[in-house]
């Protein structure tokens, strides 16, 4: 269960300040996903950012499953990281010399989980986001977009995170690719009831989602 | 590749300081040799004194006595020399004229003095050479006059400040004159006793006559003169110092030639090669960290975003640089190991290189130094001949002896001791160490928020 109250983020640059979030406060349940739209520089990656603890908020509260994350410390915050949260990028960012399976092996890696269990969990992960098998031991390089998509999408539920932050995951695919990976990250939040998150310029992709939320200049709203 | 590449340019630099390293220990420890082996004494004539034949106006003992008080002299040995022509000596030379002119014919045409001689009807005696010195008992002959070391084969010497009428004779002179210890000749109308016979294993020489300074001065009615001093120096750093002082103290009225300062002229080639090295050391040190914290720093510009994921999946600070830092470790040790066998390999020629090159600008000063002086073994550094062994320089003397350092100036001999290993590891440290900074705090500064962005 996600909790977000009253969360508040403003840059400070030469132009003037940034209202980047202001106001923030809603909450999803587990293995709920809810898509997040918005015009560009609306906010979208920033309240992502803080929902990650990729970078801190000046006001509000982030509560999930009872633990306030203002409250952790720094080995606290890297915990939650690599065992809370997995992350999906527009741009996929897997470590362009480990491969597939390495990819995955690194978030257990920090995650901490039995050495011995890692590579067959990695490989269970990679089945789960449909690649083929043969292609596990491909270095990023030499997977197509999509491919490269599940081994991120793989990546980030591997670890069993409460929480899956995906910004734009779709953005550098084709329309029928992108489908397919929104319906993956459902089905695996459906199967380890973890909650996520999309961020979304396409309507259509949004629709897919169990709820919708849009973000106009830093405040959040829901759309019936 | 471009990790290939770093190691490369790291290997290059650091053989080249390598390199520059042991060209500059070599060279520096030939410089070191060369200088011990010269000697510390300062050879004092007067100007334009040419010995045998004289000339030049001598200089005073107050003059000479002087030097001593100047820093770093620990003594002055003086010596005057005279000429006994037949008019004034019992003895006879044994150097009949025709002879010794056909000698100087042959070997030094310009300075025997004697051309016209050669016709063996021509009744020329040849005078005897009278050496006054305060520093009897040391060896007198210098290679000037082609002898060796002066020995005393029979009776012993006089003290340095006698004024006694006595002397130490020459072998070959004794034996022409049939004279021993305790024997007596005349010489400027005084009775001379014979208290030693010496030997320097040259005819020439053995034919001189030694007597204290004292009593030669007051004899040839020279008195307080000298006509050569030899200045000894107490450490050989100090020699050119001391030079300087003696020029400046005597001025124009003398010619100061310290073998320091002609061996230093020498020495110039090598000196200019232990700079060079020394430069190319520090550059080529400084290149290799330029390079290490350039390349470091491009590649963890270029892995950034990857710092960033790595970060948001949740790695430590440490973690990711203790990779950046075994990275930038395995750059350097590749490139020291590397760098090293190669630094090593090519340090030998690179010196011989080196050393060539720079004394090859001025081969001509050193040939023709030889040449020049060599031409007149016997004669013309004459005046400067009777002084101890370790100052034996007299020109031609000098001009001999160069020849040889010169060409064992080449003759350098590289080694990588222990020292340069040391180096080697601690540059490789500090260099990497340097490297590994730079980068932790540039990863240290990326934010993780980042990789959210799209470029
Ligand atoms: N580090 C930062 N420093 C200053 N301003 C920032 C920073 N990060 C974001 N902003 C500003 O905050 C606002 C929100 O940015 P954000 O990246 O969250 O937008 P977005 O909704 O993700 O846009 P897009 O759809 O283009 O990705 C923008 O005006 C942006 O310029
Ligand atoms: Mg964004």
């Amino acid at each position: 269960m996600l909790k977000v109250e009253n969360l508040n983020k403003t840059f400070h640059t030469g132009a003037g300040d940034v209202h980047a979030v202001q106001n923030v406060t809603f909450s999803a349940a587990d293995g709920e996903v809810v898509a997040i739209i918005g015009a560009s520089g609306s906010g979208k990656s920033t309240l992502l950012s803080l929902l990650g603890l990729l970078d801190a908020p000046d006001r509000g509260s982030i509560d999930i499953n009872g633990v306030q994350l203002a409250n952790l410390d720094s080995a606290g915050r890297t915990k939650y990281r690599s065992t809370q949260v997995g992350f999906v990028f527009q741009q996929f960012n897997l470590i362009p010399n480990l491969t597939a399976k390495e990819n995955v092996m690194l978030a257990l890696e920090f995650a901490r989980w039995p050495k011995e269990d890692r590579g067959q969990r990695a490989e269970e992960m990679l089945a789960m986001v449909g690649l083929d098998a043969g292609k596990a031991d491909r270095r990023p390089a030499k997977l197509s977009g999509g491919e490269q998509q599940r081994v991120a999408i793989a990546r980030a539920f591997a670890a069993e995170p409460q929480l899956i932050l995906a910004d734009e995951p779709t953005g550098s695919l084709d329309k029928s690719t992108g489908q397919k990976i929104v319906a993956l990250l459902r089905e695996a939040a459906t199967k380890q009831k973890a909650t996520v998150l999309v961020v979304t310029h396409d309507e259509k992709i949004a629709q897919q989602a169990d709820r919708r939320l849009e973000i106009e200049d830093g405040v959040l709203k829901e759309i019936a | 590749m471009r990790s290939v590449g770093v190691v490369v340019i790291l290997a290059v630099a650091i053989a080249l300081s390598i390199s520059m390293l042991i060209a500059r220990d070599a060279v520096s420890t030939k410089i070191n040799t060369v200088r011990a082996s010269t000697g510390t004494t300062i050879t004092v004539s007067p100007k334009g004194f040419f010995g045998f034949q004289g000339g030049g106006t001598a200089l005073t003992t107050t003059q000479i006595n002087g030097l001593l008080s100047l820093p770093n002299v620990t003594a002055v040995q003086e010596s005057l020399s005279e000429q006994l022509k037949s008019t004034q000596t019992s003895l006879i030379s044994p150097t009949p004229a025709g002879q010794l002119g056909q000698q100087f014919g042959s070997s030094a045409g310009s300075s025997g003095g004697s051309s016209t001689s050669g016709s063996s009807s021509f009744t020329f005696t040849i005078p005897i050479r009278v050496i006054g010195t305060n520093s009897p008992g040391t060896a007198v002959v210098g290679g000037a006059n082609g002898g060796g070391t002066e020995k005393l084969t029979s009776g012993k010497a006089f003290s340095p400040t006698s004024t006694s009428d006595v002397a130490v004779i020459g072998n070959t002179l004794a034996t022409k004159n049939k004279l021993k210890v305790g024997s007596t000749f005349t010489a400027w109308n005084t009775k001379i006793t014979v208290v030693g016979v010496f030997s320097a294993g040259s005819t020439f020489t053995d034919s001189n006559v030694l007597m204290p300074l004292a009593t030669v001065q007051k004899l040839a009615s020279a008195s307080k003169q000298v006509t050569s001093a030899t200045v000894v120096v107490n450490n050989i750093n100090n020699v050119a110092s001391v030079d300087r002082a003696v020029t400046k103290r005597l001025g124009s009225a003398a010619d100061v030639t310290s073998t320091q300062a002609t061996v230093q002229s020498e020495l110039a080639p090598l000196n200019s090669v232990k700079t060079i090295s020394t430069y190319t050391l520090i550059g080529s040190v400084i290149g290799a960290a330029i390079i290490l914290l350039l390349s470091m720093l491009m590649i963890v510009r270029e892995r950034r975003r990857e710092v960033g994921v790595l970060k948001a999946l949740g790695a430590t600070n440490r973690s990711i640089l203790t990779q950046f830092i075994a990275e930038s470790t395995t750059f350097t040790v590749l490139g020291a190991v590397v760098g090293f066998v190669a630094g090593i390999a090519i340090s030998s020629p690179i010196t011989s290189a080196l050393v060539s090159a720079s004394s090859g600008s001025t081969p001509s000063s050193v040939g023709g130094f030889v040449r020049g002086s060599g031409g007149g073994p016997s004669f013309t550094g004459g005046g400067s001949g009777f002084t101890p062994p370790s100052g034996s320089f007299s020109r031609s003397g000098g001009g001999l002896r160069f020849g040889g350092i010169n060409n064992t100036l080449t003759q350098i001999h590289t080694s990588a001791g222990w020292s340069t290993l040391a180096f080697a590891f601690i540059a490789a440290l500090i260099i990497a160490a340097l490297g590994s900074s730079v980068a932790a705090a540039t990863i240290v500064r990326i934010r993780p928020a980042e990789v959210l962005r799209s470029e």
